[in-house]
């Protein structure tokens, strides 16, 4: 699905990713741990194909395409989906108007047929529950005046609405109470399926109790250090990000 | 003996003499410092200019219509026309030179929507007098052409009278088009009204709004989608009573070598205390040929006021751009939705859905091409 190798990128003309190299299969969820300042955050803005992530060197490939020429939206009507760690505030744009926007430019874009306002409501509503987003909710602004909570669950809702074969998110984890933090692993486990690859990006091995990763990887200053098992988000628990960096070097 | 010269000919006659010291306005004369007419229009365009056609498409029952070429003007039309006169230049040339225009006056609790379409290039004048508690929607459509237009309208609004205006002109790229508005608004009297312009060679709409009566209300709304062309919106709101009101929302988004302007003053006059003022003008500024100016301007000479104003202009959020895309959205459409809700609260004033409706679909064609 996912094959990243010896990966390059610059931000501002600073060197972040030094030589990642990554794959993930169909079916599988991989975790990428690291503390502050490794390149999480890039990694995922690269893979949306964010403008100012300047890939210098290696590759990207994502179903067998290079994903590095594609355009956000090429990516997104693709079946890439990223769930943003901010998701942004749009003044203006009802978030239901912007979910029919966005699904239906994602089914224009595969040549499939557009959905009507009515069948768009039917879609939502029927998502819409298991994330407890209410009506309420979808009138009103994109994100404006959304709690962190209510954020990162309408980030899974679009998830669902999308159902992407890809699906990077970026420190869902951050700014959840347990409460809101299990309600969206629920939702992320549901859309675990054969044909679905995952990569959960997390500081905290917190997240990782609930949404249980096939593959843990550490990566630190642009590169992945360590591999394993789930069995590796205890350990960086246990001892740390500075110690298995160390351990590794 | 000569017959005695009626109050109307000699307003016009002044208006003559004032249009002739003054001349065409230029980028000299601090008004219109970013709409230079006197570099595109000369003074005999404007005294020769012709009569502007136009039509009332809708008039409800109750409702007097007097078509100002026909001679021998009734009494309200006598006592009335002109004598919000001597805004300005523009203003006193309709005054002096049109020879065309109507007078509508509405009765006493009456009500309706009138319809006014103005065609071509040519001067005209218009009165429209609400008399107590009468309420009207004014809607004012034009159609494309080019040269010059000059439209100068008077709105007396008598106590506790609504009147609701909406000026949606097309985009005219050889089109000079200027409207001069002058409204008295009497106590507990509200006038609203909202300009979409989507630019001419120059097109400028002025507002005079004298805020006369405790209780009077006016709320002033306007966009301008250029992705060429000028747009100009100059307001000036007198509260000249206490305990009135005043609202301004306009919002610009220019691209190309387009230019938008926006010039806001509003004077609270000595002892107009309780009196209340807000001014927003935002712009979006695409490309570094088009230009956008916005100057609210605040004068109080009372002490007891509340007064805000704010002003601001920007580009796309790149942020939110890149949020968009990655759900999918192509950026051309990105940025149109982006536009559009920028714009969405302004053109939310209008009241009437058909009105809305017109005016979004302006829009969306002008954002296809800015996008």
């Amino acid at each position: 699905m996912l094959e990243i190798k010896d990966l390059h990128a610059k931000v501002d003309g600073k060197e972040i990713l030094k030589g990642l190299t990554l794959s993930v299969g169909a079916g599988e969820v991989h975790a990428i741990m690291g503390p502050n300042g490794s390149g999480k955050s890039t990694l995922s803005y690269v893979l949306a194909g964010r403008a100012g992530y300047e890939i210098t060197g290696g590759s990207i490939t994502y179903k067998g395409e290079d994903l590095t020429t594609m355009s956000p939206d090429q990516r997104a009507s693709k079946g890439v989906f990223l769930a943003m760690q901010y998701p942004v505030e749009i003044p203006g744009v009802t978030t239901l108007t912007f979910l029919k926007t966005a699904l239906n430019a994602q089914r224009r874009a595969r040549g499939e047929k557009e959905v009507d306002a009515v069948g768009v409501l039917r879609l939502v509503r029927e998502k819409a529950a298991a994330m407890k987003v209410s009506e309420e909710m979808l009138k009103r602004a994109l994100n404006v005046g959304f709690s962190g909570g209510e954020k990162k669950r309408l980030e899974i809702l679009q998830m669902a609405l999308f159902q992407p074969a890809l699906a990077v998110l970026d420190e869902t984890d951050s700014g959840l109470d347990i409460d809101a933090l299990k309600l969206v692993a629920e939702g992320v486990n549901a859309l675990r399926a054969p044909d679905r690859a995952m990569l959960v990006i997390t500081h905290y091995q917190r997240l990782l109790d609930y949404i249980v990763p096939d593959r843990v990887h550490v990566l630190s200053a642009g590169r992945i250090i360590k591999e394993g098992g789930k069995e590796l988000a205890h350990e960086l628990e246990a001892k740390g990000y500075e110690q298995i960096i160390k351990d590794a070097a | 003996m000569n017959a005695p010269i009626s109050t109307l000919d000699a307003r016009r006659a002044k208006a003559v003499e004032a249009f002739r010291v003054k001349g065409v306005p230029h980028r000299r004369v601090e008004e219109w410092k970013y709409s230079d007419l006197h570099a595109v229009l000369g003074a005999d365009k404007v005294e020769q200019a012709g009569a502007a056609k136009w039509a009332v498409e809708t008039l409800p029952r109750g409702v007097e219509l007097f078509d100002l070429a026909a001679g021998n003007p009734p009494d309200w039309v006598q006592q009335r026309l002109g004598s919000l006169s001597n805004t300005g230049a523009m203003e006193a040339a309709s005054l002096a030179f049109a020879k065309s225009g109507f007078a509508l006056r509405v009765a006493k609790n009456g009500s309706g929507e009138v319809r006014v379409r103005f065609s071509g290039e040519g001067q005209a004048r218009v009165l429209v007098v609400l008399e107590e508690s009468a309420a009207v929607t004014l809607i004012e459509e034009a159609d494309e052409f080019s040269g010059f237009q000059n439209i100068g309208v008077e709105l007396v609004l008598g106590p506790n009278a609504r009147l609701t205006q909406t000026r949606l002109t097309p985009k005219a790229d050889q089109a000079i088009r200027i409207c001069e508005i002058a409204a008295s608004v009497a106590k507990d009297a509200v006038y609203r009204a909202h300009i979409a312009d989507f630019g001419g060679k120059l097109s400028r709409t002025e507002l005079h709004i004298g805020l006369d009566g405790a209780g009077a209300e006016t709320h002033l709304s306007g966009v301008g989608a250029l992705n060429d062309g000028h747009a100009d919106v100059t307001a000036h709101v007198v509260h000249a009573s206490g305990k009135t009101r005043s609202t301004q929302l306009f919002k610009y988004v220019a691209g190309g070598h387009a230019r938008g302007v926006y010039q806001g003053k509003v004077t609270v006059a000595e002892g107009a205390n309780g009196s209340d003022s807000r001014q927003t003008a935002k712009g979006l500024l695409l490309g570094n040929r088009a230009e956008i100016d916005l100057k609210p301007e605040l004068e109080i000479l009372a002490d007891d006021v509340q007064c805000a104003h704010g002003a601001a202009i920007g580009d796309l959020d790149a942020e939110s751009l890149f949020y968009l895309r990655s759900r999918g959205i192509p950026e051309a459409e990105a940025r149109a939705l982006l536009m559009r809700a920028f714009i969405g609260d302004a053109v939310d004033q209008i009241e009437s859905e058909s009105v809305r409706a017109s005016v979004w679909q302006a829009v969306d064609a002008a954002l296809e091409g800015l996008s």
